[in-house]
């Protein structure tokens, strides 16, 4: 202990009492500081410390200030059980959870078997919630069916497209839940066709077998919903638009940011749902606004959407507790149940018994024309994904 | 006579290494840390995973890569008979019926995970094991890559590469430390049995071995089914210790790890086994709290996050550099003055 290679000043409460106690709220975030979840847990943990700030500034939380603990998950299920624990015993009443189901979900069972609120920072999976951990589980973004459903319904209604292809990379649950929501919704437009399907994998180098298929279709479909994500993304996109095909191409959120669209110049009828723009022209002031805000903290603009759930997540569970009056979890749970479309920066927000997770949700559309994205639409689903369905 | 004598002049070693354990779990116990308890939990595991891989590669001298697939196959049983027959539906639809309505105490699920890699090690193992040296190994990894390929996509079984949750958590730490006691005896009593001696002079002469009437293939075979058991009970308990499973947890990150650490403390040696474990998991602790930061006075230290992970790997270096054979060597803690076991030493009378 006595050669450290370096000595940084702590900027969280490390030293921890051992139970809750109801002098101070605590938020613990169990969230990957190191590995390769931390690209995603970061700004998201990032935008929910702003929100913090901003209820602490405001005169805190039932008259307290909130206080956050951290505990690393390094990126690893077995160490995401400890800094669950971790943090509890740090006496956290929010438990924060990685954004991913899979990473996310040790800690999140500690924290449910501890009777305690967990929230997924940006989990799109319907098992990040409920049905996967327990009752007192939620996850802060949209499930990734409702942007195969919105990407489907919009380009219907707004596009004119008739005739779909499907194209599924099956590397990841995620992958299948956009393509899932994509199958919710085709029947329910009349004549809207789907004139083939096929799979890949994100790994693939080369999708000319898939491409071939789609070109030796009589016509060019109209669009392509794109099941996937990065990094194999931007390979199957760039194949996909160099060997001629033209059709619109349909996304999940997965792939918005344009840190990657250097790698396919002049990049055109590329759609996205996105909760919020990083691109500067959201037709909310208040988003550009807390754009502003992340970039002057941070010391950067946000990357991707992916940003925004952290601060929702930090909002309506800070209201909950404000109408609750306390933090004690069926209180705050029953209250979180009760929000019905309850407006935050990023689209109202709907927590029921039965789905701690949004299976309908205002997206806004951005299209990429060449190679600049930008806000073009929004587009809320006709109805919402039934949990059924969601279960299959 | 031969059995007392080495009976007497061996047991010294599980019960000194069971009492190292029975002093972890005491630790853990006093500190009445949660975090720190599952860490406890997780050197356990490990114990029981590098002391059934030293089983098989200790006393046989083949290196292993495809062990992690009896812990995998392991996992997957206790995720099929614990789980909630309502959750196993949606999640696992493809299991038959019988399993389906199954629910049994974990206990039982770990000697189920241990049957079934037990019999999964007795297939594999009746082709891997005519094999030896480099072509076994790659073989056994062939292994790990098979089981790994059908787990991450038989959907309908195993929910392919999503988490399986809803397995029954154990936190309490004795469970965990009594199948690793039971581990270290198990490797025990099999390196002084007839075919524990026999494969290990099969190990430093073959041929000689032969010569003397040693079926080789037949005693590494019960040597990968003993310790196929032992992984697949460990991987039962790994998936009762932090309640979910999936394929890509039992995969090469867990591998190298358990390897790792069975060479860092000395690849012949059952002691050098749990020693290894032992260390490395205490400094890979270290550095955590290191990393997470210690307070002293009112200012708090730390170490950049990583570091752990480089520090790690430099410690295994300078191990390796000053004792190439580990830490224990082919020695074993007997409470007496250390000293290496003589190649067939142990099996002369």
């Amino acid at each position: 202990m006595n050669r450290l290679t370096a000595i940084l000043a702590a900027t969280t409460c490390l030293s921890g009492a051992a139970f809750a106690d109801d002098e101070r709220i605590i938020v613990g975030f169990a969230t990957a500081e190191t590995g390769f979840m931390q690209a995603y847990d970061k700004p998201a943990q990032d935008a929910a410390m702003i929100r913090i700030a901003e209820i602490n500034d405001a005169g805190g939380l039932l008259g307290k200030q909130i206080e956050v603990v951290n505990a690393d998950t390094k990126t690893d299920r077995a160490e995401g059980a400890k800094a669950g624990l971790s943090v509890i015993d740090q006496g956290a009443d929010l438990v924060v959870v990685s954004c991913d189901y899979d990473f996310g979900a040790p800690a999140a069972l500690a924290a449910e078997s501890n009777g305690l609120i967990s929230f997924f920072l940006c989990a799109e999976s319907i098992k990040a919630g409920i049905q996967g951990v327990g009752p007192n589980s939620f996850s802060a973004s949209v499930l990734g069916a409702v942007q195969g459903a919105t990407m489907a319904e919009w380009a219907y209604n707004k596009k004119e497209a008739r005739t779909f292809y499907r194209l599924l990379d099956t590397w990841t649950e995620y992958n299948k839940s956009i393509c899932d929501g994509f199958d919710w919704m085709m029947p329910q437009l009349a004549d809207a066709e789907l004139v083939g399907q096929d799979t890949f994998l994100n790994e693939d180098a080369s999708i000319a077998a898939q491409i071939t298929r789609i070109k030796s279709l009589p016509e060019e479909p109209d669009a392509i919903m794109l099941c996937t994500m990065m990094p194999g993304a931007v390979s199957a996109i760039k194949q996909l638009r160099a060997a001629g095909i033209n059709s619109m191409i349909l996304n999940g959120s997965g792939v918005d940011g344009s840190y990657w669209l250097s790698a396919v110049p002049d990049l055109s009828n590329f759609f996205v749902p996105v909760q919020g723009s990083i691109y500067g022209d959201d037709p909310n002031p208040a988003v550009n606004e807390f754009n502003a805000k992340y970039t002057e903290v941070t010391g950067g603009a946000p990357a991707t959407q992916y940003t925004y759930p952290g601060y929702v997540m930090i909002d309506v569970w800070a209201k909950a507790v404000e109408r609750a009056g306390t933090t004690e979890t069926s209180a705050v749970v029953a209250e979180l149940e009760k929000m019905k479309g309850e407006p935050t920066l990023f689209g109202p927000r709907t927590f029921t018994s039965e789905l701690h997770h949004q299976n309908q949700a205002r997206y806004l559309i951005v299209e990429t024309n060449n190679g600049t994205p930008g806000v073009v639409d929004e587009w809320t689903i006709s109805s919402p994904i039934p949990v059924a369905d969601l279960m299959k | 006579m031969a059995r007392p004598s080495i009976l007497r002049r061996t047991i010294a070693t599980p019960l000194i290494l069971s009492a190292l354990l029975v002093a972890f779990a005491l630790a853990a116990w006093f500190a009445g840390s949660r975090p720190f308890n599952q860490t406890v939990i997780d050197i356990f595991l490990q114990v029981v995973f590098v002391v059934g891989l030293y089983t098989f590669v200790g006393n046989s001298g083949v290196i292993s890569f495809g062990h992690i697939a009896f812990a995998c196959l392991g996992g997957y049983v206790a995720a099929w008979t614990t789980i909630k027959p309502m959750m196993k539906g949606s999640a696992m639809p493809g299991l038959p019926d019988w399993l389906m309505q199954m629910e049994i105490p974990y206990w039982a699920a770990a000697l189920a995970g241990g049957g079934f890699a037990a019999f999964w090690a007795l297939v594999f193992g009746a082709v891997l094991m005519r094999l030896s040296g480099i072509a076994a190994s790659i073989a056994t990894f062939a292994m790990l890559a098979m089981v790994n390929a059908i787990y991450s996509n038989w959907s309908s079984v195993t929910a392919a590469t999503s988490s399986v949750v809803g397995i029954p958590i154990l936190r309490s730490i004795w469970p965990y430390m009594i199948a690793a006691i039971l581990a270290v005896f198990i490797a025990w009593a099999f390196s002084i049995s007839r075919y524990g001696l026999a494969l290990r002079a099969a190990r430093d002469e073959p041929t000689a071995a032969a010569a003397s009437g040693v079926n080789i293939a037949r005693v590494r075979l019960i040597a990968f089914v003993i310790s196929g058991a032992i992984m697949g009970a460990g991987g039962a308990l790994y998936a009762h210790s932090i309640g979910i499973v999936t394929p890509d947890t039992f995969y090469l990150g867990l591998t190298f790890t358990t390897l790792s650490m069975l060479v860092v403390g000395g690849m012949g040696s059952l002691s050098g086994a749990v020693l290894g474990v032992l260390i490395l998991s205490s400094l890979i602790q270290g550095l955590r709290w290191l990393e997470a930061g210690v307070q002293i006075g009112t200012s708090t230290i730390a170490l950049p996050g990583g570091v752990q992970e480089i520090a790690l790997g430099a410690v295994m270096i300078l191990i390796l550099m000053f004792r190439p054979t580990g830490i224990m060597g082919n020695s074993e803690l007997t409470g007496r003055r250390a000293r290496t076991e003589k190649p067939g030493e142990p099996g002369t009378t």
